[in-house]
């Protein structure tokens, strides 16, 4: 399993389960990473919901980059870097908006919402009519690919399709996409994006998401404090006491998350009860949730991450977080609130207090996991601390593949929690990766299941 | 003043003078103070046509 050549010299050493501090704090490194990992993954960008009509825009980023994602004039969308092509200079300096040209205020080149080049001054009289304009629109990502309203991009056109590179991963991103009563792509972004920066790489937010349970220990006083939708703990999980609690590793993609698995024929427990109508409108969508053929209807979703830094919380609250890198030492996170789209404005509302209270700058958890990242971070970057590995040795070993459940079949390589209550593995999984990633020099070398499934067609 | 004109709240149908003495009529401002789209309105080769026009060439409104 571990098929990497170790990153330079055993950076990110997983027969031993031991990384480097260098991987966080070494700004070479940290470079690097924006060539191999940002410049050839698949990112988050948006949601079509924030460019529903055309000319409407919303200003996002991709690694270090900044992007536009707009729906054009005929109701395309796009994705464009963020730089005009004479000089660089930002196109577009709104968060969002409606527009039919974006015109850049430093010479005055202007720029359809299909990216051409429309418009430069003095074309005639300064040059000559002779630079070829439909050379020079604005830089468009090489795929992007809108899945369930959605929206992701990839600078690098021999990536696979975003389907294929999400694999069997994509049920556990379904569970925030689809409605919470199982339908299709019911989910809304609700108000605007919280953006801030944090102290730290990006990739301390990354492995957090990806399934650390072992760290509920820092969330202990919020757990007092009975945030939940409830009045009790965090969350409304009392589903636990039934569930098998699994992490779920999808090796050949990156992909990590926790997952609960629900036995047959299991109800709907009760919840949200600070609300009798929102815990009315949960109890509905629960049970046609268990009407609906699927694997989906007897998952719960919990906090993952799709590689390389997007966060997925499906249940509560029902989140998308970006990692943008900043740089070796600072990252912008960005947080994505979702709701179905035909709830009623009361569940609406109250989801909208509970995210807050729960997530964001302000929101008491994610202080919590600040406070871990920003000081472990800080505390590594020093000569003699960057001396000592990280270790990752948790329930190394005890992964096992084709995992069922009462008949439920769980994709990827599988730790079963229920009585373990934590293990490594989804962290593993990440920086196996991540070191492929820094090592592949195409992505031929990445694309192991293509490989894979050609011997096996080959050996039939 | 300074003279300048201000193209940012030029409304459709303003008809304005270009610097090579041309004038045209305003179809659509993005309102971004640096274009407007507008047709030429005088005869001769450009007469009918739509153009972005840059507001440095925008030197007189006409009405």
């Amino acid at each position: 399993m571990n098929a990497t050549k170790g990153y330079h010299s055993g950076l990110v050493d997983l027969s031993k389960g031991l990384i480097s501090r260098e991987i966080f704090v070494n700004e070479e490194i940290y470079a690097q990473e924006q060539e191999r990992v940002f410049a050839r993954s698949w990112l988050f960008v948006g949601h079509e919901s924030q460019v529903p009509n055309p000319g409407d825009f919303f200003a996002s980023r991709m690694g270090e980059e900044s992007v536009i994602l707009c729906r054009d004039r005929a109701g395309t969308v796009h994705v464009f870097l963020n730089s005009c092509r004479h000089r660089g200079m930002k196109v577009c300096r709104y968060d969002d908006g409606n527009t039919t040209v974006f015109t850049c205020p430093y010479h005055g080149w202007s720029y359809g919402t299909d990216g051409k080049l429309a418009g430069v001054p003095f074309f005639r009289e300064a040059y000559h009519s002779e630079i070829d304009r439909t050379k020079l629109g604005l830089v468009e990502v090489a795929q992007l690919c809108c899945y369930k309203g959605t929206v992701w991009a990839n600078w690098d056109a021999s990536a696979p399709p975003f389907l294929e590179h999400l694999g069997d991963f994509a049920r556990f991103l379904d569970l925030i996409l689809d409605g919470w009563d199982g339908r299709e792509g019911q989910a809304e972004l609700l108000g605007g994006v919280q953006k801030w920066i944090i102290p730290c790489n990006w990739k301390w937010p990354a492995e957090n998401f990806s399934g650390d349970t072992y760290h509920n220990i820092s969330h202990r006083s919020v757990d007092l404090v009975g945030a939940g939708p409830s009045g009790r703990s965090r969350r409304d999980y009392s589903e636990l006491n039934v569930a098998r609690k699994l992490h779920v590793a999808i090796p050949d993609r990156g992909h990590q998350t926790i997952t609960y698995v629900l036995p047959k024929d299991h109800e709907p427990q009760a919840a949200y009860q600070n609300s009798p109508e929102v815990a009315e409108y949960f109890r509905h969508c629960e049970e046609e949730r268990r009407r609906r053929p699927g694997a989906n209807s007897r998952l719960m979703g919990a906090p993952g991450e799709i590689f390389p830094n997007v966060a997925l919380l499906p249940r509560q609250p029902r989140t998308l977080a970006v990692w943008h890198p900043v740089n070796a030492h600072q990252t912008e996170v960005w947080r994505f609130f979702f709701v179905d789209r035909d709830a009623p404005r009361a569940v609406k509302n109250f989801l909208r207090d509970y995210y807050i209270r729960y997530s964001g700058p302000a929101g008491m958890t994610e202080q919590d996991d600040m406070e871990n990242w920003n000081y472990a971070h800080s505390a590594s970057r020093g000569v003699i601390a960057r001396r000592y590995p990280y270790t990752y040795e948790m329930g190394m070993g005890h992964a096992v593949e084709d995992y069922e459940f009462e008949g439920l079949r769980m994709p990827g390589r599988v730790v079963d929690l229920t009585k373990a209550q934590a293990s490594e593995e989804p962290m593993r999984n990440l920086y196996r990766r991540w070191a492929q990633f820094m090592e592949a020099d195409s992505w031929d070398d990445l694309m192991t299941w293509r490989r894979d499934g050609a011997r096996r067609e080959a050996a039939e | 003043m300074s003279g300048i004109v201000n193209v940012r709240d030029l409304k459709v149908g303003t008809r304005v003078v270009l610097g090579s003495g041309a004038e045209v009529e305003i179809v659509s401002n993005p309102r971004d103070g640096v274009w407007i789209f507008a047709r030429y309105l005088a005869e001769g080769a450009e007469a009918g046509e739509e153009e972005m026009i840059f507001a440095q060439d925008v030197v007189e409104v006409r009405s």
